[in-house]
Protein backbone atom coordinates (compact mmCIF):
# COMPACT_ATOMS: atom_id res chain seq x y z
CA UNK A 1 0.00 0.00 0.00
CA UNK A 2 2.84 2.34 0.82
CA UNK A 3 4.38 1.73 -2.57
CA UNK A 4 1.15 2.65 -4.34
CA UNK A 5 0.60 5.73 -2.20
CA UNK A 6 4.14 6.95 -2.72
CA UNK A 7 3.32 8.47 -6.04
CA UNK A 8 6.50 7.15 -7.53
CA UNK A 9 7.51 8.10 -11.03
CA UNK A 10 6.18 4.85 -12.49
CA UNK A 11 2.94 4.69 -10.56
CA UNK A 12 0.54 3.14 -13.00
CA UNK A 13 2.07 2.73 -16.44
CA UNK A 14 -1.30 3.42 -18.04
CA UNK A 15 -1.35 6.81 -16.39
CA UNK A 16 2.09 7.77 -17.65
CA UNK A 17 1.21 6.46 -21.10
CA UNK A 18 -1.78 8.79 -21.24
CA UNK A 19 0.43 11.66 -20.11
CA UNK A 20 3.01 10.78 -22.71
CA UNK A 21 0.33 10.70 -25.42
CA UNK A 22 -0.93 14.08 -24.30
CA UNK A 23 2.63 15.42 -24.33
CA UNK A 24 3.15 14.18 -27.91
CA UNK A 25 -0.14 15.81 -28.93
CA UNK A 26 1.06 18.99 -27.23
CA UNK A 27 4.23 18.91 -29.35
CA UNK A 28 2.27 18.37 -32.56
CA UNK A 29 -0.15 21.18 -31.74
CA UNK A 30 2.76 23.50 -31.08
CA UNK A 31 4.13 22.74 -34.53
CA UNK A 32 0.71 23.47 -36.05
CA UNK A 33 0.49 26.78 -34.19
CA UNK A 34 4.03 27.66 -35.27
CA UNK A 35 3.15 27.11 -38.93
CA UNK A 36 -0.10 29.08 -38.60
CA UNK A 37 1.40 32.15 -36.90
CA UNK A 38 4.47 32.17 -39.13
CA UNK A 39 2.24 32.00 -42.22
CA UNK A 40 0.14 34.87 -40.88
CA UNK A 41 3.17 37.04 -40.22
CA UNK A 42 4.62 36.37 -43.66
CA UNK A 43 1.29 36.84 -45.45
CA UNK A 44 0.74 40.19 -43.79
CA UNK A 45 4.35 41.27 -44.01
CA UNK A 46 4.67 40.75 -47.73
CA UNK A 47 1.66 42.83 -48.72
CA UNK A 48 2.48 45.38 -51.36
CA UNK A 49 -0.06 46.48 -53.90
CA UNK A 50 0.39 49.33 -56.34
CA UNK A 51 -2.54 50.56 -58.35
CA UNK A 52 -1.98 51.29 -62.03
CA UNK A 53 -3.80 54.61 -61.94
CA UNK A 54 -3.41 57.73 -59.89
CA UNK A 55 -6.09 59.87 -58.30
CA UNK A 56 -5.58 62.99 -56.22
CA UNK A 57 -7.50 61.69 -53.21
CA UNK A 58 -6.17 58.20 -52.60
CA UNK A 59 -2.63 56.90 -52.36
CA UNK A 60 -1.85 54.50 -55.18
CA UNK A 61 0.14 52.06 -53.03
CA UNK A 62 -0.81 49.94 -50.04
CA UNK A 63 1.58 48.15 -47.71
CA UNK A 64 1.13 46.60 -44.30
CA UNK A 65 3.08 49.30 -42.51
CA UNK A 66 0.75 52.02 -43.75
CA UNK A 67 -1.40 51.07 -40.78
CA UNK A 68 0.34 50.80 -37.37
CA UNK A 69 -2.11 48.12 -36.31
CA UNK A 70 -0.88 45.81 -39.06
CA UNK A 71 2.72 46.47 -38.02
CA UNK A 72 1.75 45.39 -34.50
CA UNK A 73 0.06 42.32 -36.00
CA UNK A 74 3.23 41.26 -37.83
CA UNK A 75 5.38 41.90 -34.76
CA UNK A 76 3.02 39.99 -32.44
CA UNK A 77 2.84 36.98 -34.75
CA UNK A 78 6.62 36.97 -35.10
CA UNK A 79 7.12 37.04 -31.33
CA UNK A 80 4.63 34.21 -30.85
CA UNK A 81 6.34 32.16 -33.59
CA UNK A 82 9.72 32.64 -31.92
CA UNK A 83 8.24 31.65 -28.55
CA UNK A 84 6.74 28.51 -30.08
CA UNK A 85 10.12 27.48 -31.46
CA UNK A 86 11.64 27.89 -27.99
CA UNK A 87 8.79 26.09 -26.25
CA UNK A 88 9.17 23.05 -28.52
CA UNK A 89 12.22 22.20 -26.41
CA UNK A 90 10.17 22.30 -23.21
CA UNK A 91 7.50 20.22 -24.89
CA UNK A 92 10.03 17.54 -25.77
CA UNK A 93 11.20 17.60 -22.15
CA UNK A 94 7.62 16.92 -21.08
CA UNK A 95 7.43 13.94 -23.41
CA UNK A 96 10.53 12.48 -21.79
CA UNK A 97 9.64 13.30 -18.20
CA UNK A 98 5.90 13.07 -17.76
CA UNK A 99 6.12 13.83 -14.07
CA UNK A 100 7.28 17.42 -14.31
CA UNK A 101 4.96 19.86 -12.56
CA UNK A 102 6.73 23.16 -12.04
CA UNK A 103 7.84 23.35 -15.65
CA UNK A 104 4.25 22.75 -16.74
CA UNK A 105 3.11 25.70 -14.61
CA UNK A 106 5.83 27.85 -16.20
CA UNK A 107 4.68 26.67 -19.62
CA UNK A 108 1.05 27.55 -18.79
CA UNK A 109 2.15 31.01 -17.62
CA UNK A 110 3.99 31.77 -20.83
CA UNK A 111 1.32 30.16 -22.99
CA UNK A 112 -1.34 32.39 -21.44
CA UNK A 113 0.79 35.48 -21.97
CA UNK A 114 1.41 34.56 -25.59
CA UNK A 115 -2.29 33.79 -26.06
CA UNK A 116 -3.11 37.31 -24.89
CA UNK A 117 -0.50 38.84 -27.22
CA UNK A 118 -1.67 36.80 -30.21
CA UNK A 119 -5.34 37.59 -29.55
CA UNK A 120 -4.57 41.27 -29.17
CA UNK A 121 -2.73 41.39 -32.51
CA UNK A 122 -5.31 39.32 -34.34
CA UNK A 123 -8.37 41.18 -33.05
CA UNK A 124 -6.87 44.64 -33.56
CA UNK A 125 -6.03 43.70 -37.15
CA UNK A 126 -9.52 42.21 -37.54
CA UNK A 127 -11.07 45.51 -36.46
CA UNK A 128 -9.03 47.41 -39.05
CA UNK A 129 -9.75 44.81 -41.74
CA UNK A 130 -13.47 45.11 -41.02
CA UNK A 131 -13.16 48.86 -41.34
CA UNK A 132 -11.26 48.50 -44.59
CA UNK A 133 -14.00 46.29 -46.00
CA UNK A 134 -17.03 48.21 -44.83
CA UNK A 135 -15.86 51.71 -44.03
CA UNK A 136 -17.87 53.81 -41.63
CA UNK A 137 -20.31 56.46 -42.74
CA UNK A 138 -20.65 58.09 -39.34
CA UNK A 139 -16.94 58.82 -39.02
CA UNK A 140 -16.38 59.41 -42.74
CA UNK A 141 -13.90 56.58 -42.97
CA UNK A 142 -13.78 55.30 -46.52
CA UNK A 143 -13.64 51.57 -47.32
CA UNK A 144 -10.22 51.20 -48.94
CA UNK A 145 -10.95 47.64 -50.08
CA UNK A 146 -12.92 48.99 -52.99
CA UNK A 147 -9.65 50.14 -54.51
CA UNK A 148 -7.10 47.68 -53.16
CA UNK A 149 -8.60 44.25 -53.83
CA UNK A 150 -5.51 42.08 -53.65
CA UNK A 151 -4.21 43.89 -50.56
CA UNK A 152 -7.55 43.34 -48.85
CA UNK A 153 -7.66 39.66 -49.72
CA UNK A 154 -4.14 39.20 -48.34
CA UNK A 155 -4.81 40.92 -45.03
CA UNK A 156 -8.11 39.10 -44.57
CA UNK A 157 -6.52 35.73 -45.27
CA UNK A 158 -3.62 36.31 -42.91
CA UNK A 159 -6.09 36.65 -40.07
CA UNK A 160 -7.18 33.04 -40.49
CA UNK A 161 -3.81 31.61 -39.49
CA UNK A 162 -3.67 33.86 -36.47
CA UNK A 163 -7.12 32.90 -35.23
CA UNK A 164 -6.30 29.23 -35.76
CA UNK A 165 -3.23 29.79 -33.60
CA UNK A 166 -5.45 31.24 -30.87
CA UNK A 167 -7.61 28.11 -30.79
CA UNK A 168 -4.52 25.90 -30.68
CA UNK A 169 -3.12 27.91 -27.75
CA UNK A 170 -6.37 27.47 -25.81
CA UNK A 171 -6.15 23.72 -26.46
CA UNK A 172 -2.52 23.68 -25.31
CA UNK A 173 -3.32 25.43 -22.03
CA UNK A 174 -6.28 23.11 -21.51
CA UNK A 175 -4.15 20.01 -22.03
CA UNK A 176 -1.40 21.23 -19.73
CA UNK A 177 -3.95 21.99 -17.01
CA UNK A 178 -5.63 18.59 -17.34
CA UNK A 179 -2.26 16.86 -17.16
CA UNK A 180 -1.38 18.90 -14.05
CA UNK A 181 -4.58 17.99 -12.24
CA UNK A 182 -4.46 14.29 -13.03
CA UNK A 183 -1.21 13.46 -11.24
CA UNK A 184 -1.80 10.98 -8.47
CA UNK B 1 -1.03 -0.06 11.83
CA UNK B 2 -2.60 2.25 14.36
CA UNK B 3 -1.37 5.33 12.61
CA UNK B 4 -3.82 4.71 9.78
CA UNK B 5 -6.71 5.18 12.18
CA UNK B 6 -5.34 8.11 14.08
CA UNK B 7 -5.44 11.73 12.96
CA UNK B 8 -2.60 13.35 11.05
CA UNK B 9 -1.04 14.96 14.14
CA UNK B 10 -0.25 11.78 16.00
CA UNK B 11 1.16 10.08 12.90
CA UNK B 12 3.90 12.73 12.67
CA UNK B 13 5.61 11.30 15.73
CA UNK B 14 6.22 8.04 13.94
CA UNK B 15 9.28 8.88 11.77
CA UNK B 16 11.49 9.49 14.82
CA UNK B 17 11.38 5.84 15.85
CA UNK B 18 10.85 3.96 12.62
CA UNK B 19 12.62 3.77 9.29
CA UNK B 20 11.79 5.78 6.18
CA UNK B 21 9.04 3.34 5.37
CA UNK B 22 7.01 4.89 8.17
CA UNK B 23 7.45 8.34 6.69
CA UNK B 24 5.72 7.26 3.51
CA UNK B 25 2.90 5.86 5.59
CA UNK B 26 2.52 9.25 7.24
CA UNK B 27 2.07 10.96 3.93
CA UNK B 28 -0.33 8.27 2.86
CA UNK B 29 -2.56 8.55 5.90
CA UNK B 30 -2.78 12.29 5.73
CA UNK B 31 -4.28 12.04 2.29
CA UNK B 32 -7.75 11.59 3.70
CA UNK B 33 -7.48 14.44 6.18
CA UNK B 34 -5.64 17.37 4.57
CA UNK B 35 -2.44 18.61 6.15
CA UNK B 36 -3.06 21.92 7.93
CA UNK B 37 -0.16 23.68 6.19
CA UNK B 38 -1.01 22.20 2.76
CA UNK B 39 -4.69 23.02 3.06
CA UNK B 40 -3.94 26.48 4.41
CA UNK B 41 -1.70 27.34 1.48
CA UNK B 42 -4.31 26.22 -1.05
CA UNK B 43 -6.99 28.04 0.88
CA UNK B 44 -4.95 31.25 0.72
CA UNK B 45 -4.55 30.84 -3.02
CA UNK B 46 -8.31 30.25 -3.36
CA UNK B 47 -9.10 33.37 -1.34
CA UNK B 48 -6.71 35.40 -3.50
CA UNK B 49 -8.45 33.92 -6.55
CA UNK B 50 -11.82 35.10 -5.20
CA UNK B 51 -10.51 38.62 -4.55
CA UNK B 52 -9.02 38.80 -8.05
CA UNK B 53 -12.34 37.72 -9.53
CA UNK B 54 -14.11 40.58 -7.76
CA UNK B 55 -11.50 43.04 -9.05
CA UNK B 56 -11.93 41.70 -12.60
CA UNK B 57 -15.70 42.00 -12.22
CA UNK B 58 -15.37 45.64 -11.21
CA UNK B 59 -13.07 46.35 -14.15
CA UNK B 60 -15.28 44.59 -16.71
CA UNK B 61 -18.43 46.27 -15.40
CA UNK B 62 -16.71 49.65 -15.50
CA UNK B 63 -15.63 49.04 -19.10
CA UNK B 64 -19.14 47.98 -20.15
CA UNK B 65 -20.95 50.87 -18.54
CA UNK B 66 -18.42 53.50 -19.57
CA UNK B 67 -18.57 52.43 -23.20
CA UNK B 68 -22.29 51.80 -23.18
CA UNK B 69 -23.20 55.23 -21.90
CA UNK B 70 -21.21 57.22 -24.43
CA UNK B 71 -23.32 59.78 -26.17
CA UNK B 72 -21.86 63.08 -27.16
CA UNK B 73 -23.70 65.66 -29.21
CA UNK B 74 -21.75 68.56 -30.59
CA UNK B 75 -23.38 71.97 -30.28
CA UNK B 76 -22.56 72.92 -33.88
CA UNK B 77 -23.24 71.36 -37.21
CA UNK B 78 -20.92 70.96 -40.18
CA UNK B 79 -21.72 69.39 -43.50
CA UNK B 80 -18.91 66.80 -43.26
CA UNK B 81 -19.28 65.27 -39.79
CA UNK B 82 -22.08 63.69 -37.87
CA UNK B 83 -22.77 65.88 -34.90
CA UNK B 84 -23.50 62.97 -32.59
CA UNK B 85 -21.20 60.17 -31.48
CA UNK B 86 -22.30 57.07 -29.60
CA UNK B 87 -20.80 53.65 -29.10
CA UNK B 88 -23.03 51.93 -31.63
CA UNK B 89 -21.73 54.11 -34.45
CA UNK B 90 -18.83 51.69 -34.66
CA UNK B 91 -19.57 47.93 -34.74
CA UNK B 92 -16.28 47.26 -32.96
CA UNK B 93 -17.47 49.21 -29.94
CA UNK B 94 -20.75 47.31 -29.96
CA UNK B 95 -18.74 44.07 -29.85
CA UNK B 96 -16.70 45.59 -27.02
CA UNK B 97 -19.78 46.30 -24.92
CA UNK B 98 -21.24 42.84 -25.58
CA UNK B 99 -17.97 41.04 -24.83
CA UNK B 100 -17.37 42.89 -21.57
CA UNK B 101 -20.97 42.26 -20.54
CA UNK B 102 -20.46 38.55 -21.16
CA UNK B 103 -17.20 38.66 -19.16
CA UNK B 104 -18.98 40.39 -16.26
CA UNK B 105 -21.79 37.84 -16.34
CA UNK B 106 -19.31 34.96 -16.36
CA UNK B 107 -17.44 36.46 -13.41
CA UNK B 108 -20.64 36.81 -11.41
CA UNK B 109 -21.52 33.18 -12.14
CA UNK B 110 -18.02 31.95 -11.28
CA UNK B 111 -18.00 33.58 -7.83
CA UNK B 112 -19.94 30.69 -6.20
CA UNK B 113 -17.54 28.18 -7.76
CA UNK B 114 -14.64 30.17 -6.38
CA UNK B 115 -16.24 30.11 -2.93
CA UNK B 116 -16.57 26.33 -3.21
CA UNK B 117 -12.86 26.28 -4.03
CA UNK B 118 -12.16 28.16 -0.80
CA UNK B 119 -14.30 25.89 1.32
CA UNK B 120 -12.91 22.70 -0.24
CA UNK B 121 -9.29 23.33 -1.26
CA UNK B 122 -8.90 19.80 -2.58
CA UNK B 123 -11.62 20.05 -5.22
CA UNK B 124 -9.61 19.83 -8.42
CA UNK B 125 -12.52 19.45 -10.82
CA UNK B 126 -13.91 22.89 -10.06
CA UNK B 127 -10.50 24.53 -10.35
CA UNK B 128 -9.94 22.82 -13.69
CA UNK B 129 -13.32 23.97 -15.00
CA UNK B 130 -12.65 27.54 -13.88
CA UNK B 131 -9.20 27.43 -15.47
CA UNK B 132 -10.57 26.32 -18.83
CA UNK B 133 -13.32 28.94 -18.85
CA UNK B 134 -10.88 31.62 -17.66
CA UNK B 135 -8.57 30.79 -20.55
CA UNK B 136 -11.37 31.20 -23.06
CA UNK B 137 -12.27 34.48 -21.45
CA UNK B 138 -8.68 35.73 -21.55
CA UNK B 139 -8.89 35.39 -25.32
CA UNK B 140 -12.37 36.89 -25.48
CA UNK B 141 -11.65 39.92 -23.30
CA UNK B 142 -8.30 40.59 -24.96
CA UNK B 143 -9.98 40.42 -28.36
CA UNK B 144 -12.60 42.97 -27.35
CA UNK B 145 -10.08 45.29 -25.69
CA UNK B 146 -7.52 45.12 -28.50
CA UNK B 147 -10.00 45.67 -31.32
CA UNK B 148 -11.48 48.66 -29.51
CA UNK B 149 -7.95 49.93 -28.84
CA UNK B 150 -7.18 49.75 -32.57
CA UNK B 151 -10.26 51.86 -33.36
CA UNK B 152 -9.46 54.29 -30.53
CA UNK B 153 -5.91 54.67 -31.84
CA UNK B 154 -7.34 55.40 -35.26
CA UNK B 155 -9.79 57.91 -33.79
CA UNK B 156 -6.97 59.69 -31.98
CA UNK B 157 -4.40 59.75 -34.77
CA UNK B 158 -6.25 59.15 -38.02
CA UNK B 159 -4.36 57.70 -40.96
CA UNK B 160 -3.05 59.80 -43.81
CA UNK B 161 -2.41 56.81 -46.07
CA UNK B 162 -6.05 55.74 -46.09
CA UNK B 163 -7.55 59.21 -45.73
CA UNK B 164 -9.14 58.40 -42.40
CA UNK B 165 -9.62 61.51 -40.29
CA UNK B 166 -9.03 61.65 -36.56
CA UNK B 167 -12.50 62.14 -35.11
CA UNK B 168 -11.16 62.80 -31.63
CA UNK B 169 -10.37 66.34 -32.63
CA UNK B 170 -14.10 66.98 -32.69
CA UNK B 171 -15.44 64.56 -30.09
CA UNK B 172 -13.20 65.06 -27.07
CA UNK B 173 -15.49 63.74 -24.36
CA UNK B 174 -16.48 60.70 -26.40
CA UNK B 175 -12.82 59.88 -27.02
CA UNK B 176 -11.90 60.20 -23.36
CA UNK B 177 -14.70 57.88 -22.24
CA UNK B 178 -13.89 55.34 -24.88
CA UNK B 179 -10.17 55.36 -24.06
CA UNK B 180 -10.96 54.89 -20.37
CA UNK B 181 -13.22 51.95 -21.15
CA UNK B 182 -10.47 50.29 -23.20
CA UNK B 183 -8.00 50.69 -20.32
CA UNK B 184 -10.48 49.10 -17.89
CA UNK B 185 -10.99 46.19 -20.26
CA UNK B 186 -7.25 45.60 -20.56
CA UNK B 187 -7.01 45.55 -16.76
CA UNK B 188 -9.72 42.90 -16.69
CA UNK B 189 -7.82 40.85 -19.29
CA UNK B 190 -4.59 41.01 -17.25
CA UNK B 191 -6.48 39.91 -14.13
CA UNK B 192 -7.88 36.97 -16.12
CA UNK B 193 -4.31 35.96 -17.00
CA UNK B 194 -3.39 36.06 -13.31
CA UNK B 195 -6.44 33.92 -12.53
CA UNK B 196 -5.35 31.28 -15.05
CA UNK B 197 -1.82 31.11 -13.65
CA UNK B 198 -3.16 31.02 -10.08
CA UNK B 199 -5.49 28.15 -10.89
CA UNK B 200 -2.62 26.30 -12.57
CA UNK B 201 -0.43 26.75 -9.48
CA UNK B 202 -3.25 25.58 -7.20
CA UNK B 203 -3.92 22.53 -9.38
CA UNK B 204 -0.55 20.97 -8.67
CA UNK B 205 -0.64 17.84 -6.60
CA UNK B 206 2.33 17.30 -4.35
Amino acid sequence: MAGLELGAKDSGSAESRVHRGVAVLDFILRLVALIATLASAIAMGTTDESLPFFTQFIRFRAKYNDLPTFTFFVVANSIVSAYLVLSLALSIFHIIRSGAQSSRVVLIFFDTGMLALLTAGASAAAAIVYLAHKGNTRTNWFAICQQFNSFCERISGSLIGSFGGIIVFILLILMSAVTLSRRH
Amino acid sequence: MDSTKASGETAINMPESKSTKAKTVVYATTKATPLPQGGGWKRGVAIFDFILRICALVAALAATTTMGTTDQTLPFFTQFFQFQASYDDLPTFTFFVVANAIASGYLVLSLPFSIVGIVRPQAAGIKLLLLILDTVLVAFTTAAAASAAAIVYLAHNGNSNTNWLAICQQFNDFCQRVSGAVVASFIAAVIFIFLVVLSAVALRRH
